[in-house]
């Protein structure tokens, strides 16, 4: 991306920039991009995220955050609010008589071990699965009772489903964009915005099963904020993107938060719920042992330890004193 | 301003001589096989004179009638720029009723109407001869050349309008569908007809038929008044009414055109889109385009089409081993691959394996979903379809097979689709994933294996027994049930292909959790 077409969009875009009569010279703001950062992050939640000044563009990051992001839900009304959900695979139970309640505007984040019923649980708010019991409720809407109405309001980004990877990444924005009901115009403009933010233009015209995995995960995401939704389902969203990209991503994702919308993320990477998260589900065997505000839910400890001793500890090792002796 | 815009129309025919060498030369060389085919063509209607007045009837109003239909698409498949596009005029403040006068005028200055005109003359020449008054005659010509003129200045705007910024390529690819649809039923009748040296029957009521539409009306006027005087007169009606219809649908475009701003962000990049940009921005359009990617691109899918006439013909020769008629076996094929073409699609689902997800998570409306995924079966099945009840009757030798053998495939078509619409949100069942090899045969949990191949298989044979009965009887004992066949086929066809979409609509809605459980377990 280069700089002629940032500053277009500043002085285009951005009247708050053009009252400053140094922001119309093309050699100053390119020369100090902070300049800009500044003024327009005024969320005290983006201090949490010491990465945000690594972003290439942070213009375009903060602008699609803010255009994306929905009013904010009617007051007293929770994001969402799970109560007593069950869902079994043949004789296992992978989620038990789960309750979780996600105010709205919150960054929660549900960490667990493998097999704890976080996608299960994620698959069931995006409406991809079907609870045996209890009830779902997405900004007061009943999920199970109104499904389309409910998942209008979500954004999705499931882990591990395919995605029809035959499409350019511009036909698969198109799909995701038209499938919820947009105007082709409307998709077009946000595409292009979304793969500017994502620094997914140059692969847009490319098929996505030639995308690397974090692009896929990149474009997926992107899909799932085309419709700016109310709440964004992400499942494992960091998974296997790189550093650079995985800062934007959360640049993006804090904008929105702080403009009104709620994300609810899983994630192995307890340093990064730690840090980006305002609240936390502790989900171990399909229930819930610990939930709150990040400092409620750790404590003394760091996030890390505290997660491994409610998820019942490292264990006591044994059985496996031949491998302490070595056979050669 | 009738001057300026005919001056400028003018200029702009000769600047199209103006440019690099290979563009002259590639300018002059089509000009010159323009002109030969317009000398060519003028000669022979010229020399017509002594022909049976039949024969000159059916030649100008067919020939008539398919340069009129020519002057309707060229512009909507050509994607040529409208040099005298209403909208660029808008600025000049000419009042719209004027301006769509002066624009129609200046269309005529072109190439195509000039030849057009030539060409009309000689049949007019001809006409005279056959004792039509040179008024009729003059008549004849002048509704003609001013009906092709205004129907592709209104076609050009409509293109304009329908398609901003550029074509993409797959349109080509529709184009040939549709032309292959069409003209191979329709060389296969011509080449069946009985020729031998005069024009047949069947071509003389085409060519009537073709007098009393739009299409044909203007050339038939002067021919009509030569021999059926009744018919003239509705003739000259049909083409009067089509020139004012066809003017004051110009009027309104040009009305349109110059007092409504053009949209900016619609004609914003839309490239790179392929199926997508030519399909309509709806759910079932998106749905639509991402099947025929699907479609075109993925191997499974491309197995299974190719299989269907593979299939339908490797039961001719065991046929006709046993002693089958030919005439009787010819008529075979056709019906079994419509069966196929609508059993096709009955596990659509599973070829998507767990990216059906995005269906799901939408929200989107069971029938886009329903309806979007029938369309590459649709698009391939409809002309693969023409082509084949065509060279089936064909090779039967009997026409008055076609109805009937129409109306039976048209039922197990249609309801085979309609029962694939149910199969395919209710009862998918384990195919191999996409990338894998369309032969591996995937793997399995649990036991409920594929009934649904069977229910719309044999789901559609049953529903059809009407249209097989119906059909049997106009063959062998009473002809008149020929159009019962043809009408009623179509009538089961297409009410068991809507109730299908119902229900499986319905299906789809209800059943999301279920499909993707299904897919994430394949």
């Amino acid at each position: 991306m280069d700089e002629s077409v940032a500053v277009e969009e500043l002085v285009i875009d951005e009247p708050l920039a053009a009252d400053e009569p140094v922001a119309a010279d093309e050699s100053v703001v390119a020369d100090e991009p902070v300049v800009v950062d500044e003024p327009v992050i005024e969320e005290p939640l983006v201090d949490d995220v010491p990465v945000a000044h690594i972003d290439p563009d942070p213009i375009d990051v903060i602008e699609i955050a803010a255009e994306l992001a929905p009013a904010p839900a009617p007051a007293g009304v929770a994001a969402l609010t799970l109560r007593g959900i069950s869902k079994s695979f043949g004789s296992t139970r992978a989620v038990d008589e789960l309750d979780l309640t996600v105010p709205a505007g919150a960054f929660y984040g549900i960490v667990g071990p493998n097999g704890a019923g976080k996608t299960t649980t994620l698959s069931m708010i995006a409406g991809l699965l079907r609870p045996d019991r209890g009830s779902i409720e997405v900004a007061g809407i009943d999920a199970v009772a109104r499904p389309a109405q409910a998942k209008r309001l979500m954004g999705v980004l499931p882990d591990r489903l395919r995605t029809f990877d035959r499409l350019t990444g511009r036909q698969l924005l198109h799909y995701y964009g038209v499938l919820r009901g947009l105007a082709p115009a409307v998709v077009a403009s946000r595409s292009a915005d979304l793969a500017r933010a994502f620094d997914l233009t140059d692969s847009l015209g490319r098929v996505v099963s030639d995308y690397s995995a974090g692009m896929v995960k990149k474009i997926m995401l992107a899909g799932a904020m085309i419709h700016s939704p109310r709440v964004l389902v992400l499942d494992e969203p960091f998974e296997s993107v790189d550093p650079v990209s995985s800062a934007t991503i959360l640049d993006i994702l804090s904008a929105y938060v702080a403009h009104g919308g709620t994300v609810i993320l899983s994630s192995h990477g307890m340093e990064l719920v730690e840090r980006v998260c305002t609240r936390v589900a502790v989900l171990v065997a399909g229930q819930v042992l610990a939930e709150g505000a990040v400092d409620e839910v750790r404590g003394e400890l760091t996030l890390e330890q505290r997660f491994i001793e409610l998820a019942g500890g490292p264990g006591d090792v044994e059985g496996l004193e031949w491998l302490h002796t070595f056979s050669d | 301003m009738v001057a300026h815009v005919l001056r400028l129309r003018i200029a702009l025919l000769l600047g199209a001589l103006r440019g690099t060498p290979v563009q002259v030369v590639r300018r002059v060389v089509l000009l010159v096989v323009v002109i030969a085919v317009v000398v060519l063509a003028s000669w022979s209607l010229i020399t017509m004179q002594d022909a049976p007045t039949r024969v000159l009837f059916v030649v100008t109003v067919a020939g008539g009638s398919a340069i009129t239909l020519g002057f309707a698409v060229a512009p909507l498949v050509g994607g040529t720029v409208d040099q005298l596009d209403p909208r660029r005029f808008a600025l000049f403040g000419v009042q719209p009723l004027k301006l769509a006068a002066i624009l129609a005028l200046a269309s005529l200055v072109s190439i195509p109407t000039a030849a057009l005109l030539v060409v009309a003359i000689a049949a007019a020449v001809a006409w005279t001869a056959h004792g039509v008054p040179v008024v009729v005659a003059a008549i004849g010509v002048v509704l003609g050349v001013l009906t092709c003129a205004l129907v592709a200045r209104l076609c050009m705007a409509l293109s304009a309008w329908a398609a901003r910024g550029r074509r993409p390529r797959e349109s080509w690819g529709l184009v040939v569908l549709i032309v292959l649809g069409i003209l191979v039923p329709f060389v296969i009748f011509l080449a069946s007809l009985e020729w031998r040296g005069r024009v047949p029957e069947q071509l003389t009521d085409v060519a009537a038929a073709l007098g009393a539409t739009p299409l044909g009306a203007a050339w038939a006027y002067p021919g009509l008044v030569a021999t059926d005087a009744a018919s003239a007169g509705l003739a000259f009606i049909v083409a009067i009414v089509t020139l004012v219809v066809v003017g004051g649908a110009w009027v309104g475009v040009v009305r349109h055109a110059v007092t409504t701003p053009d949209r900016p962000v619609a004609a914003r990049d839309r490239g790179g889109l392929g199926w997508f940009a030519l399909l309509p921005g709806t759910p079932t359009g998106a749905v639509a385009a991402r099947s025929l990617i699907y479609w075109l691109t993925d191997r499974r899918y491309l197995v299974n089409v190719l299989v269907v006439p593979v299939a339908a013909f490797i039961m001719v020769p065991p046929l006709l081993i046993a002693g089958v008629p030919p005439a009787v076996v010819a008529l075979v094929p056709a019906p079994f691959i419509a069966l196929l073409l609508g059993w096709l699609p009955h596990n659509d689902i599973a070829y998507d394996s767990s990216a059906v997800w995005m269906h799901v998570a939408s929200g989107m409306r069971g029938i886009a979903d329903r309806v979007g995924r029938l369309a590459p079966v649709l698009l391939i099945g409809v002309p693969v379809l023409a082509i084949a009840i065509f060279v089936g009757v064909w090779a039967h030798g009997d026409w008055s097979a076609l109805a009937p053998t129409i109306g039976v495939c048209a039922s197990l078509f249609l309801s085979g689709l309609g029962l694939s619409s149910i199969a395919s949100a209710v009862a998918p069942y384990a195919v191999s994933r996409p990338g894998e090899s369309p032969f591996r045969q995937p793997q399995r949990t649990g036991t409920t294996g594929a009934t649904s191949p069977a229910f719309v298989f044999f789901g559609a044979a049953i529903l059809s027994i009407p249209a097989f009965w119906w059909a049997w009887l106009s063959l062998t004992s009473s002809p008149d049930s020929a159009q019962l066949a043809l009408w009623g086929g179509i009538g089961i066809g297409v009410g068991v292909l809507l109730v299908g979409l119902g229900i499986g609509s319905f299906a789809f809605e209800r059943r999301g959790g279920r499909i993707m459980e299904f897919a994430e377990s394949t």
